[in-house]
């Protein structure tokens, strides 16, 4: 029993391990080298496909705002697993781990968003499955 | 954050593995059996239990292949599939065609279809019809990339003459004991075998040889044979992974698709 429970351990992390798989190339959209962290507020979700997606007003130094657009997977996988298009709403606080689009444009795919309370949204988010 | 979704994944293992050793139990968990390749549904917290009970039957005795599943072609690199001893010998006109390749360019990204035998990385349904009496089409439905659907004639009809190239090609399809042989040509020369940009011509013929191993598993066994871009036929494998419960959900691709700006560099080679 043990060595199972050991082996389905070591499979379960295997898969969220996983590379990701989108209806296009995810490493030639994103640069998974170049990791970034924004904190926000939403300003627009789109429950769309291929990808859903939200938009966030970062405050900079400056004071200055910028907007980002943030990539997640597709509204299905994220549906399946358990959320849905009101999990996040404009003037939501969150933060966005992720990885920054090759373009250079102000663009990320959402592998983690965090609301302000601490809360997750769209767990493991990004574009697996996407 | 990644600790409390390992948390739940794992407890979800352990959940199904106390299940499986149950007295009479007819799962395994989907976490120790979902292939690599099948995108989200890779996630053992939706994935859901892999059932490996015997391969259902349709009343005239023939494997029933209904269901929704997920995987059973290349999606990122069709070698991943080569059986053993096989090679893909690109003739030098098909090399340099996808050495040309730019990822942005991948039909598939621009949310066109996949063709054969490439899958999207989203579940799709086989449908055998009529149910009851003997099937005359065998449809795939698939939910995304795009939401669209292949049909295979069952009536044991030939493949006319006068065929005009499509993506997913003509397909007639046939019982070889409880091996579905679906063999396809009329074929356009416009989708990727994969994300690399493996490519084809119109003189592309596909042989798929679908046999549902167990409940829970569908393997296809594909031979492309193309000598407009391959020096010699070639035969992969991939496997299809029944989700159990799934329903197909819409899927319309191309309604905000801000992907293919963003893509860059070389799709391969």
């Amino acid at each position: 029993m043990k060595a199972l429970l050991t082996s389905l351990v070591a499979t379960a992390v295997l898969a969220l391990a996983a590379p990701a798989i989108a209806h296009h190339s995810f490493a030639a959209q994103y640069d998974p080298s170049k990791p970034v962290t924004l904190t926000g507020k939403v300003t627009k979700v789109e429950w769309t496909n291929p990808h859903a997606r939200f938009y966030l007003s970062v405050k900079g130094a400056d004071g200055a705002t910028t907007s980002w657009n943030l990539e997640l997977a597709s509204p299905n996988y994220l549906k399946r697993a358990g959320w849905s298009s009101t999990s996040l709403k404009e003037g939501d606080e969150v933060t966005v781990e992720g990885s920054l689009a090759r373009s250079g444009a102000n663009m990320a795919n959402a592998r983690a968003v965090t609301l302000a309370d601490g809360r997750r949204v769209f767990a493991r988010s990004d574009s697996d499955g996407g | 954050m990644r600790t409390s979704l390992v948390r739940r994944a794992l407890g979800a293992a352990v959940i199904a593995a106390v299940v499986s050793t149950a007295p009479h139990a007819q799962q395994t968990p989907g976490a120790a059996t979902a292939p690599a390749g099948s995108g989200g549904a890779n996630n053992p917290a939706i994935a859901g239990a892999r059932p490996a009970g015997p391969a259902p039957r349709l009343p005239n005795g023939k494997p029933d292949f209904s269901g929704v599943w997920v995987g059973g072609g290349p999606v990122g690199d069709i070698r991943e599939g080569l059986m053993p001893g096989e090679e893909i010998k690109l003739l030098p006109e098909a090399e340099k065609l996808m050495k040309s390749r730019m990822a942005a360019d991948d039909p598939e990204a621009r949310c066109l279809p996949t063709g054969v035998p490439r899958v999207a990385p989203y579940p799709w349904r086989v449908v055998q019809a009529p149910a009851v009496g003997e099937p005359t089409h065998l449809y795939f439905l698939f939910e995304g990339n795009i939401h669209s659907y292949r049909q295979i004639f069952m009536d044991g009809r030939a493949h006319p003459d006068d065929l005009e190239a499509t993506w997913y090609g003509h397909s007639v399809g046939h019982w070889e004991g409880d091996t579905l042989v679906v063999e396809t040509v009329g074929f356009n020369d416009q989708f990727w075998f994969d994300f690399v940009g493996h490519p084809h011509t119109t003189q592309l013929k596909t042989v798929e040889r679908y046999t549902r191993k167990d409940e829970g598993t569908l393997e296809n066994v594909t031979t492309i044979t193309d000598p407009g871009a391959y020096a010699k036929p070639f035969t992969i494998k991939f496997t299809a992974t029944l989700r159990p419960g799934w329903d197909l959900m819409e899927y319309i691709c191309n309604e905000n698709n801000q992907d293919v700006e963003h893509i860059r560099g070389k799709a391969g080679l």
